[in-house]
């Protein structure tokens, strides 16, 4: 249950960031995804995986979504789906090791972009679709990557359950 | 449990594109006025940093550019002066015709609390709103420069939809010669494209018109005036045309920068309130 409550704390934290703050750490007007690699984050570490991660992808793209002027719904679909498609992908690798936060991070950015791009344009959001769009994408990837070992660190925090440091490899996440 | 996330997903971008919800678009004003104190909370604790960040990652380009602006004011100057009867004759000739002169529009000043945080659009939220006056459709200026114009608005916050928001159409006039067009935004990008409107009764090749590079556009004020007539929009940067091509390829400068500004002025524009 506490888990519970500081995961939702941390998805709120990180969609405040990414709204308030993150606007104004920009690079070449690009700002990272913190919502979705928070999402790609616990479909990594809990247990559940692809279903937590679609939970949390989809509340984090549906608080995301209050602030942006696209339909409200698009960033929660498309991290919903890039959180489960994490979570699926994920189970058959390795899962620890230095670079799995970074990699992670990169690959959710690129597909939760693409497919952001994708359904705004199947909507009806046309002026989404152009090659700008594909540049916006690598470069918020590649940001997102950068923090993408930081928010694992802070995803596992609220996932920790005091009661089961003592079970080896029965907690599912990452260490 | 991922269908049936996708397909609530699905249902409220349905329900949000057909534009008649006002309950999400309260849920919207609603967070916006929540988060109102949290970032400016943020803003105060983050400000060494964010400043940092502008330093490392423009400083490059600031000298250059410090020495353009003091050209450019010293420009302006001369211009200045050598305008002010020209401004004095034309805001007779507007009385006359019963217009109303942008100068005498009553202003609204607000700062600038956010820049929009998603990736794809272009757009700021301002710190005054509906309690002060500011209503959907005003024209939002730096100077005389147009900037955008206000697309939503709650108790104490506004949006100012840029003119860079691939959503945003301003229908302008070259000042070189009347030629209009429509200055359109595009995704993530800093300049606007302009399309060339062509007038059916006039006699010049217009797909040829001459645009000097520099021109500067000015909003055409037509359809009602949702924007009043004569607000410099933007410079032109390049004007190509490549075999094939029906128009020439017009790429604009804003002349309002946004990003580098702290406070917006929102006109009490009487022609606001339409679309585009």
């Amino acid at each position: 249950m506490i888990q519970r409550i500081r995961l939702a704390l941390l998805v709120v934290v990180m969609v405040i960031a990414q709204v308030a703050l993150f606007p104004h750490l920009r690079i070449d007007g690009v700002a990272p995804d913190l919502g979705l690699v928070t999402a790609v984050a616990v479909a990594v570490a809990y247990r559940g995986g692809p279903e937590a991660g679609a939970i949390v992808g989809f509340a984090a793209g549906l608080l995301f979504d209050l602030f942006l002027r696209t339909p409200l719904g698009l960033s929660a679909l498309a991290w919903a789906i890039t959180g489960y498609i994490v979570g699926v992908v994920q189970g058959g690798m390795l899962r620890t090791g230095r670079w799995a936060a970074p990699v992670l991070g990169a690959a959710g950015g690129l597909v939760g972009g693409a497919l952001f791009v994708l359904i705004g344009g199947l909507v009806g959001q046309d002026e989404l679709v152009t090659s700008n769009s594909v540049r916006i994408v690598l470069i918020a990837s590649a940001y997102d990557a950068v923090l993408a070992p930081l928010i694992f660190l802070f995803v596992r925090w609220a996932l920790h359950d005091p009661r089961a440091t003592s079970r080896i490899g029965g907690g599912g996440w990452v260490t | 449990m991922l269908v049936l996330l996708a397909l609530s997903a699905v249902t409220l971008i349905t329900l949000d594109q057909r534009g008649d919800t006002g309950a999400i678009q309260s849920v919207r004003d609603g967070a916006n006025d929540a988060i109102a104190p949290v970032q400016s909370a943020v803003d105060g604790a983050f400000e060494p940093v964010t400043d940092w960040w502008a330093g490392v990652t423009e400083s490059s380009s600031l000298k250059s550019e410090n020495a353009r602006l003091e050209r450019e004011l010293a420009e302006a100057r001369t211009a200045a002066r050598r305008a002010v009867p020209v401004e004095r004759e034309n805001e007779e000739l507007l009385r006359l015709a019963e217009l109303d002169y942008v100068a005498n529009v009553p202003r609204i000043t607000t700062e600038i609390v956010a820049a929009s945080p998603g990736n794809f659009g272009s757009a700021v939220e301002l710190s005054k709103g509906s309690d002060d006056g500011i209503a959907v459709g005003m024209p939002v200026v730096a100077g005389d420069g147009l900037a955008g114009r206000i697309t939503s608005v709650s108790a104490r916050r506004s949006t100012v939809l840029l003119l860079t928001d691939p959503d945003s159409q301003v229908g302008v006039r070259f000042s070189a010669n009347d030629t209009l067009a429509l200055a359109k935004g595009r995704a993530g990008r800093k300049v606007l494209t302009l399309e060339i409107l062509h007038d059916p009764d006039r006699a010049t090749d217009e797909a040829d018109v001459g645009i000097p590079d520099g021109d500067v556009v000015v909003t055409a004020g037509l359809e009602g005036g949702v924007f009043p007539a004569g607000l410099p929009v933007g410079r032109v940067e390049s004007a190509t045309k490549s075999s094939g091509d029906l128009d020439q390829r017009v790429i604009v400068k804003p002349i309002v920068e946004v990003s580098r500004l702290r406070f917006l002025d929102v006109l009490v524009w009487p022609g606001a309130g339409g679309g585009g």
